[in-house]
């Protein structure tokens, strides 16, 4: 049974996340950037940007409720807690006794809720197009999520996060079987497109409908939320890394481990962005109808995993 | 002793809260208070009746004579029937508060008739899940859908009303006559109606069979579960708000009752194919009653096909617990019940909540329409707050109740996938992925439900002048809304409850499901959970970007609270918001096959010299697949046999002679022989 004693992991966890979240992101502009050819604005803009944002006047819409308002601040409360139950430093969960993997899926529901909700609620459009986009991947990507941590799950013959990473850097669940490499492609997949990167940038469709809910945010919540959503990334690829790629985090606590594990964990991340990038910026974005296409291919692939899982390859 | 006359004095307190309100029918008023408080306090009795049961794990039984020989009238109510007991009675106290302001509404039109048949109701549920004995179930079943189906056709002067009752009324006695046979099956082999002699019949397997599945089909009916489910989206919407929340929150639950009592605890649930089936309608019920409920507008009528969809995830539950049973795994048995019954509660508690909120604003709007409500959290906010509790709870928003009895369902349908029987192996991930479907289609659908209703601009001037509602209605909003909090955080506490409520149902020992803040299923190796401290968790980290903010200086800045959504340098008019159907629009393309689209295009055609005489007009309606592919043809195919049976009724009389002489010929040759 997870304790309690690595509470104090959790709470580091949450604020790497916290911190290093702008990093990441403004690392993928000056990626995309070079991409392009471009110089782009260096991988710290987003701090700027958030920084400046912080201290800047708030425009809220007359129609807006207090949905409106609450919501930054839920969104980036929740990822947090989702922080702190992902195994991102240890291979155990830091606060297992929250919650398994499926609380940490629904857990992001929360996130989307609330994010469509206050689009909904700026009486804007753009942003209700984006709300309902947003809604409408869910449907497409949750079933194949949790097909994935199913088959790893009863792998692991348990749904509890740390355990599930200690087995899978123990190599008791190795990536000889056909189950689990194909469990790890359709997650990749639909991590993918849980980050928001551009094939999948529906739901904030920059030119095409004004950053959808975000269309009206403006000051300190604008900056609050595009924080809460940056770090919505980074907490999304912890969750793969931590299922499918938990080798470097510490199995054994202590000052050193953690800080390798830290190191460790940046890099994982950083690389994944890498591959992002270059996916991201090979790919004109889909429309919404076509997704579908995608999201079939990860779902097949996950079916597929299921049954060489049954047949026990 | 104490707890049978509790219970008696429940009854007779509805009983008397009927008399007095029908005789009060002209006072108006007094009859509401009447038949509101005799409600309430009959409530209160069927609680303090229900909870010593649950304090002691040990029922009680009453029996009397009664005025028909072979069947004495017997009150048994065990753990699982207080369980049901006291759900009925906290949705009743609710719905009671709630309609002393609410049934005003129908003063001069029938209050007292109202309070009468909301009395009788709520006493025949009592007596249907109390009932010890096969004839006194059935009639008391009787009652209660007698008396439901004159509150669905209440307003007499709405065709659709009259017409939903119509069919209300078909598929319930359709459902009636099922659960009769199945009855009388048991009656044939035990010679009595005796509940407790049912336990001890022992079927031949096929004549098993055969119970089981009229009961399932039966009861199903009155549940709603898919392709049984046509009346219910019709019938439910069309009461008074308050019975909606009652039909919905409750007396669908009477039949998945009666579902558990035949196949659980009378049948034992001895043959695994019987939860695969019961899961595999569940599944269906709930990822297709979500599918339909995102695409209505009208707001009754979306919270109805949402507990098609509820109704799906309870026998999902249930469904891998028979399977449990029936594989002698009675861990996952009672698993399995635990969480059918744990989302049964939750179901009674947020469907109540919803449909007493959408009664609010009906009350205020006069219109089911959401595309005419809009911006209602700026003028009852209390409601709106209320209303938003429910939607986050049936969303399985974590930590609400929904999403812990999901919780639940899941760790069953986990452990029902290590089965070693193939067919439950394979079949229990693919449910799974329908929950998950489930899940995500009905976060879209609560988000649609409360964004459009109470977010944004008002998209009528009825909505632009809608004020709060009276105290006593948002009193019985806010004990729902109170009990999904408590349903949600005090999961560790109530787990356990429900859980005894389980293994008693199945006669094993009980399962440990919760230990200090954690619920887990069985071992907490396999999972926990803690819906308390994921409460406590994001109440604690939503002080951390408030602090951020300060620091930042970002407090002194402000806000203004004027500007208008942007709308491409255009004059911004609030009909440029999203709308209902627009929101659901991505649905109705991915998910075609399960709908049927009917769009109409009148007006001018698209010639430029006839554009700008008359108006377009465009209509698309969504319909369901059922009414073309099943319903339809089974309606042509029984009119088209009565069309060749007609042919036998020419309206000759010498025919009709000869059709006497052969009949007679027949059966004197019959027992001759």
């Amino acid at each position: 049974m997870p304790g309690n004693e690595l509470l104090p992991i959790g709470l580091v966890q949450a604020l790497l996340v916290l911190l290093v979240a702008p990093l990441f992101t403004g690392f993928s502009r000056t990626l995309r950037a070079k991409l392009h050819s471009r110089k782009g604005p260096g991988i710290f803009q987003n701090y700027r940007d958030i920084f400046k944002l912080i201290k800047r006047q708030e425009v809220v819409p007359a129609q807006a409720s207090w949905v409106f308002r609450f919501t930054p601040y839920m969104v980036m409360a929740t990822t947090l807690l989702i922080a702190m139950v992902i195994p991102i430093l240890t291979l155990q969960s830091p606060l297992g006794m929250a919650g398994d993997l499926i609380a940490v899926v629904y857990l992001f529901t929360v996130v989307r809720f609330f994010f469509a909700l206050a689009g909904l609620d700026s009486g804007s459009g753009f942003a209700g197009i984006g709300a309902s986009r947003e809604m409408a991947l869910a449907v497409l990507v949750e079933p194949t999520i949790i097909l994935v941590l199913f088959v790893v799950a009863l792998l692991a013959g348990t749904t509890d996060l740390g355990t599930i990473s200690q087995k899978v850097a123990a190599g008791e669940i190795s990536y000889f079987s056909p189950a689990v490499w194909l469990a790890m492609a359709s997650f990749a997949v639909a991590t993918f497109i849980e980050t928001g990167k551009l094939p999948f940038d529906l739901a904030e469709a920059e030119q095409e409908i004004q950053e959808g809910p975000l269309t009206e945010y403006s000051g300190r919540s604008l900056a609050l939320l595009k924080w809460g959503l940056y770090m919505k990334q980074v907490v999304v690829i912890a969750l793969f890394l931590a299922v499918f790629f938990p080798f470097g985090s510490a199995a054994v606590v202590s000052t050193s481990s953690l800080l390798v594990s830290t190191a460790v964990f940046l890099l994982k991340v950083a690389g994944f962005y890498v591959i992002a990038a270059l996916l991201e910026n090979s790919m004109a974005r889909f429309l919404l109808f076509k997704a579908p296409a995608v999201t079939w291919v990860a779902f097949g692939i996950a079916l597929l995993s299921f049954v060489f899982y049954l047949a026990n390859v | 002793m104490i707890v049978q006359q509790l219970f008696l004095l429940s009854i007779l307190l509805y009983a008397a809260g009927a008399v007095a309100s029908l005789a009060l029918n002209r006072a108006g008023k007094i009859a509401n208070y009447a038949s509101g408080i005799s409600a309430f306090v009959a409530a209160s009795a069927g609680m303090a009746a229900a909870i010593p049961v649950f304090a002691r794990g040990t029922g009680f039984t009453m029996e009397a004579a009664g005025v028909i020989p072979f069947a004495p009238f017997v009150i048994r109510v065990d753990l699982f029937s207080a369980f049901m007991l006291l759900v009925i009675s906290l949705l009743a106290a609710a719905t009671a508060i709630y309609s002393l302001a609410y049934q005003e509404e129908y003063a001069g039109r029938g209050a007292g008739v109202l309070g009468f048949l909301n009395n009788i109701f709520l006493a025949s549920m009592v007596l249907v899940v109390a009932s010890g004995d096969a004839f006194y179930f059935l009639v008391f079943w009787e009652l209660m859908t007698l008396v439901s189906y004159f509150l669905v056709s209440f307003d007499q002067e709405n065709p659709e009303s009259v017409n939903a009752g119509f069919i209300y009324f078909l598929v319930a006695h359709a459902g009636a006559v099922m659960i009769m046979l199945s009855f009388i099956i048991f009656f044939v082999h035990t010679g009595t109606f005796d509940f407790a002699s049912f336990r001890n019949a022992n079927l031949p397997p096929a004549t098993k069979h055969l119970a089981f599945l009229l009961a399932f089909f039966g009861f199903g009916a009155k549940a709603g579960i898919m392709p049984l489910h046509f009346w219910l989206p019709r019938a439910h919407p069309a009461a008074p708000s308050n019975v909606s929340a009652l039909m919905s929150g409750v007396m669908i639950k009477t039949a998945i009752y009666g579902i558990l009592r035949v196949s659980v605890d009378f049948l034992g649930a001895s043959v695994w194919w019987w939860g695969l089936t019961v899961m595999a309608f569940g599944a269906i019920s709930a990822v297709l009653g979500v599918l339909y409920a995102i695409n209505e507008n009208d707001l009754k009528r979306l919270l109805a096909y949402s507990s098609i969809e509820n109704v799906g995830i309870i026998l999902m539950g249930i469904g891998a617990g028979m399977i449990g049973i029936a594989r002698g795994e009675p861990v996952l048995g009672v698993l399995g019940i635990l969480a059918g019954l744990y989302h049964l509660v939750n179901h009674a508690a947020f469907k109540g909540l919803l449909f007493l909120g959408a009664g609010s604003v009906i009350y205020r709007l006069h219109t089911k329409n959401m595309e005419e409500m809009g911006g209602l959290a700026r003028r009852m906010p209390w409601t709106g707050f209320a209303f938003l509790t429910g939607a986050l709870a049936i969303a399985a928003i974590p930590p609400l109740n929904g999403f812990v009895s999901e919780w639940f369902t899941y760790q069953s349908l986990f452990m029902a996938s290590t089965s070693s029987l193939l067919a439950v192996k394979v079949l229990s991930p693919l449910l799974a992925i329908m929950l998950a479907l489930t899940g995500a289609l009905a976060a879209m659908c609560f988000v649609k439900a409360y964004g459009v209703t109470f977010t944004g601009p008002w998209r009528s001037n009825r909505a632009r002048e809608a004020r709060e509602v009276p105290v006593p209605m948002l009193a019985g909003t806010a004990i729902l809304a109170a009990g999904c909090i408590a349903l949600g955080l005090g999961a560790p506490v109530v787990a356990p409850y429900i859980g005894n409520v389980a293994s008693a149902l199945l006669g094993t020992s009980p399962v440990r499901v919760s230990d200090g803040l954690l619920v887990f299923p069985a071992s907490s190796a396999r999972a926990v959970l803690s819906p308390p401290l994921i409460a406590l968790l994001l109440v604690g980290f939503v002080t951390l970007p408030l602090l951020i903010a300060g620091m930042q200086g970002g407090m002194q800045a402000g806000r203004r609270i004027d500007a208008e959504p942007w709308a491409c340098g255009y004059k911004y008019s609030p009909r440029m918001v999203y709308a209902a159907t627009a929101f659901a629009q991505p649905l109705r393309v991915l998910f075609r096959p399960a709908y049927l689209l009917r769009t109409t295009l009148a007006g001018p055609g698209y010639t430029i010299a006839a554009y700008g005489k008359e108006a377009v007009v465009y209509v698309a309606r969504v319909e369901s697949m059922w009414k073309d592919y099943l319903y339809g043809p089974l309606l042509r195919g029984t009119v088209r046999l009565g069309k060749r049976v007609q042919a036998l009724q020419i309206g000759n009389v010498r025919l009709y002679c000869l059709y006497i002489i052969v009949t007679l010929v027949v059966l004197l040759l019959a027992t001759v022989r």
